[in-house]
C-alpha cells in the first residue's frame, strides 16, 4: 500500500456547551489520502474540519478523546498520539519571542525526539535550508517581534519544514494574514510542496483558497453530524491566478462547491466540468 | 486626560512625580508650621531631617554608625530570605502551574494563607524557632512565599495554550513542552512575582525585627519609639521606603535587561 493517511469510521463527540449530554459533530467518516498532494479540507465553522486535522496530527488540545470512534492510521500504522511523520502549522502561529528566528526554526532540535534522530551537522544544514526555502535567510538574527505576521507564519512553516515531515498539516495557516501576504504564502506553499514532495492537508473555510491551492478538495457539509459532501481532484496547473479563478468553468465549480456546503450539491454536475470526482 | 494608553514623555512623568512629592512636603510643612498637629504625632520635615542626621552620624555611646549597621542587617536578612523564598517558591509554583492535579492538592492548602493574618503567626514561630536570626528570616519567607507561589503558578497558567500545543506538536514530551515552550514565556511574570515578594518583605521587616530587637532598621524604629523620638521613627520609616523603592527600581531594570523581548 502506498504511503498515506487513512481515516476509518471516524466519529467525534464533544460535551455539549450547555453541560448536558454530548453533541456528535462527525459520524462514520471515511477518508483516505494516498497521493502526495495538497488536500484541502473545506467546510464551514463547526463542521469538524480542524478536529479531523488534529486527529491526523494526534493533537488533543481540549482534553477530549479524539476520535470518539473509528481509527486513524498513518502508513498503515494505527495512530494513537502524536506521529513523528506529521507536523502541524496553526493559524495562530507561535514563535518564542525570546529566541532569534534561526533559533526558533531550530527549536525542535532541542527536543529529545529530534536530537537523537538528526545529527548536529544536519540540524544546521536543515535550518539553513528551511529558512532559505521560506525566504528568511536574511532574518536569522531578528526576533519574532521585529517581523510581520506573514513573516512569522513563514518561521512556523520553516520550523515544520526543518523536520522534513512526510505530512504537513495546516490549520487555516493563512487565516490571520492580509490578502496580499496570503497570496504570497499560498504561492510559497505550492512551491514548497512541489520541492519537498510531502503530503499537505490544509484546512480552510475559504472556497477561493481551496480552489487556488488544492489538488484535491474535500468538502464537509454544514449539517450535523457532518459528512463529506463532495470530494474531487482539481488537476488544473499551478500557479492559478485570478483570471483562472474568474473563468466560467471555475465559477461553475465554485457554485457546485457552495451547493455541497449547504447540502445540495451533486457530483454528477461536477463531472461535466472536467473534474475527477472521488465521491 | 482619560486615555489609559496615552504615552507620557520622561520629563512630564518625572515632573508630575516630583510635584506630587513636593505637594506632600508642602502640606506636611504647613501642618507643622501652623502647629495643626503636635510634634509628637507628626514631627516637622526639618525635625525628621535632623532625626535622620542623628541616626546617620557616628554614635559615640555605641561606637558605631547606627543607620549603616541597621541597613546592612536588614538588607542581609531580606537578601537571605529572598534566596530562600525563590528557591522554594518558584519550583513549587511552577509545579502547581504545570499540573492541575498538583495544583488541586497544594492550592487549597496554600491559597487561604494569602489572606491569613501572617503577623499573628509570629508567636507560634517564636515557639518553634526561638528568637534568633532564623526566626526573622523564616518570618520574612513565610510572609512572602504565600504570594510568590500562587503568582508563579498564575504566570505559568497565563501562558497562551499555543505555546504548549505547538511544542507538543513538534514531538516534545509533556515536560519538554513546559521546559521549552511554557516556562520561557512565563519568566517575565515570574520575575514580577519575585519583585512583589521582595516588596512584601520590606513591609514585614519591622515586624520581623520587633522580636528580640538586636539589630536592623526595625530595631532602630522600635528603639526610637521607646524614647518617643518620633523624628527618628519617621526617618527610619522613610529609609525603609527608600530602600524598598531602590530594590523595586533595580528589579524592574533587571527585568528589562533580562527579558528585552517582552518590551520590544
Amino acid at each position: 500500500m502506498a504511503y498515506g493517511i487513512q481515516l476509518q469510521g471516524i466519529t467525534q463527540c464533544y460535551p455539549d456547551p450547555s453541560g448536558e449530554g454530548e453533541i456528535t459533530i462527525i459520524e462514520g467518516l471515511d477518508l483516505c489520502i494516498a497521493e502526495p498532494n495538497i488536500t484541502m479540507l473545506l467546510g464551514p465553522s463547526g463542521s469538524g474540519k480542524s478536529t479531523i486535522l488534529k486527529m491526523m496530527g494526534g493533537v488533543r488540545p481540549y482534553g477530549v478523546v479524539t476520535p470518539s470512534g473509528g481509527t486513524v492510521s498513518i502508513n498503515g500504522e494505527l495512530c494513537t498520539g502524536e506521529h513523528p511523520d506529521a507536523v502541524m502549522v496553526f493559524q495562530h502561529y507561535w514563535n518564542r519571542p525570546d529566541l532569534t528566528i534561526a533559533q526558533n526554526v531550530a527549536l525542535p532540535f532541542r527536543l529529545g525526539l529530534w536530537k537523537g534522530r538528526v545529527s548536529e551537522n544536519e540540524q544546521k544544514e536543515r535550518v539553513t535550508w528551511a529558512m532559505k526555502m521560506c525566504g528568511l535567510e536574511h532574518r536569522a538574527d531578528n526576533r519574532p517581534a521585529q517581523l510581520s505576521g506573514g513573516q512569522n507564519q513563514r518561521v512556523a512553516i520553516a520550523r515544520a519544514l526543518a523536520l522534513k515531515p512526510k505530512i504537513l498539516l495546516m490549520d487555516e495557516p493563512f487565516g490571520a494574514l492580509d490578502a496580499q501576504t496570503r497570496k504570497e504564502m499560498q504561492a510559497l506553499l505550492i512551491q514548497l510542496r512541489a520541492e519537498t514532495g510531502c503530503h499537505v492537508v490544509f484546512v480552510t473555510h475559504d472556497v477561493e483558497e481551496a480552489l487556488l491551492v488544492g489538488d484535491r478538495i474535500v468538502v464537509l457539509s454544514t449539517h450535523r453530524p457532518s459528512d463529506i459532501a463532495l470530494d474531487f481532484n482539481l488537476i488544473d496547473p499551478k500557479p492559478r491566478d485570478d483570471l483562472w479563478l474568474r473563468s466560467t468553468r471555475i465559477g461553475k465549480i465554485e457554485t457546485e462547491v457552495f451547493r455541497a456546503l449547504s447540502g445540495e450539491g451533486s457530483p454528477k454536475d461536477l463531472r461535466e466540468l472536467g473534474v475527477e470526482v472521488n465521491r | 486626560m482619560w486615555n489609559p494608553h496615552q504615552p507620557l514623555s520622561k520629563s512630564t512623568r518625572y515632573g508630575l512625580a516630583g510635584s506630587s512629592y513636593l505637594l506632600v512636603l508642602l502640606v506636611w510643612s504647613a501642618i507643622a508650621f501652623f502647629e495643626l498637629a503636635s510634634s509628637n504625632a507628626l514631627p516637622a520635615p526639618w525635625e525628621v531631617a535632623q532625626g535622620f542626621m542623628v541616626l546617620a552620624s557616628y554614635n559615640e555611646a555605641k561606637e558605631s554608625y547606627l543607620l549603616v549597621d541597621a541597613t546592612i542587617a536588614s538588607v542581609t536578612r531580606i537578601g537571605l530570605a529572598t534566596l530562600l523564598v525563590t528557591s522554594i517558591g518558584i519550583p513549587v509554583g511552577i509545579l502547581m502551574g504545570s499540573s492541575p492535579k498538583i495544583n488541586a492538592v497544594v492550592g487549597p492548602l496554600l491559597d487561604p494563607f494569602r489572606s491569613a493574618p501572617i503577623v499573628s503567626v509570629l508567636p507560634i514561630l517564636v515557639i518553634w524557632m526561638g528568637i534568633d536570626e532564623a526566626l526573622k528570616v523564616a518570618f520574612l519567607v513565610l510572609g512572602s512565599v504565600v504570594y510568590l507561589v500562587p503568582m508563579t503558578r498564575d504566570a505559568i497558567v497565563a501562558v497562551p495554550r499555543e505555546a504548549y500545543i505547538s511544542l507538543k506538536d513538534l514531538g516534545a514530551t509533556d515536560l519538554e513542552a513546559i521546559r521549552h515552550g511554557v516556562l520561557p514565556m512565563a519568566m517575565p511574570r515570574i520575575w514580577d512575582a519575585v519583585t512583589v515578594a521582595v516588596s512584601i518583605m520590606w513591609t514585614y521587616i519591622t515586624v520581623a525585627e520587633y522580636v528580640n530587637a538586636d539589630s536592623g532598621l526595625g530595631q532602630l524604629i522600635t528603639h526610637a519609639k521607646r524614647f518617643s523620638a518620633m523624628d527618628q521613627v519617621f526617618a527610619g520609616i522613610l529609609v525603609i521606603i527608600l530602600l524598598a523603592l531602590i530594590t523595586n527600581i533595580s528589579l524592574v531594570a533587571a527585568k528589562r535587561a533580562l527579558f528585552p523581548w517582552e518590551t520590544e
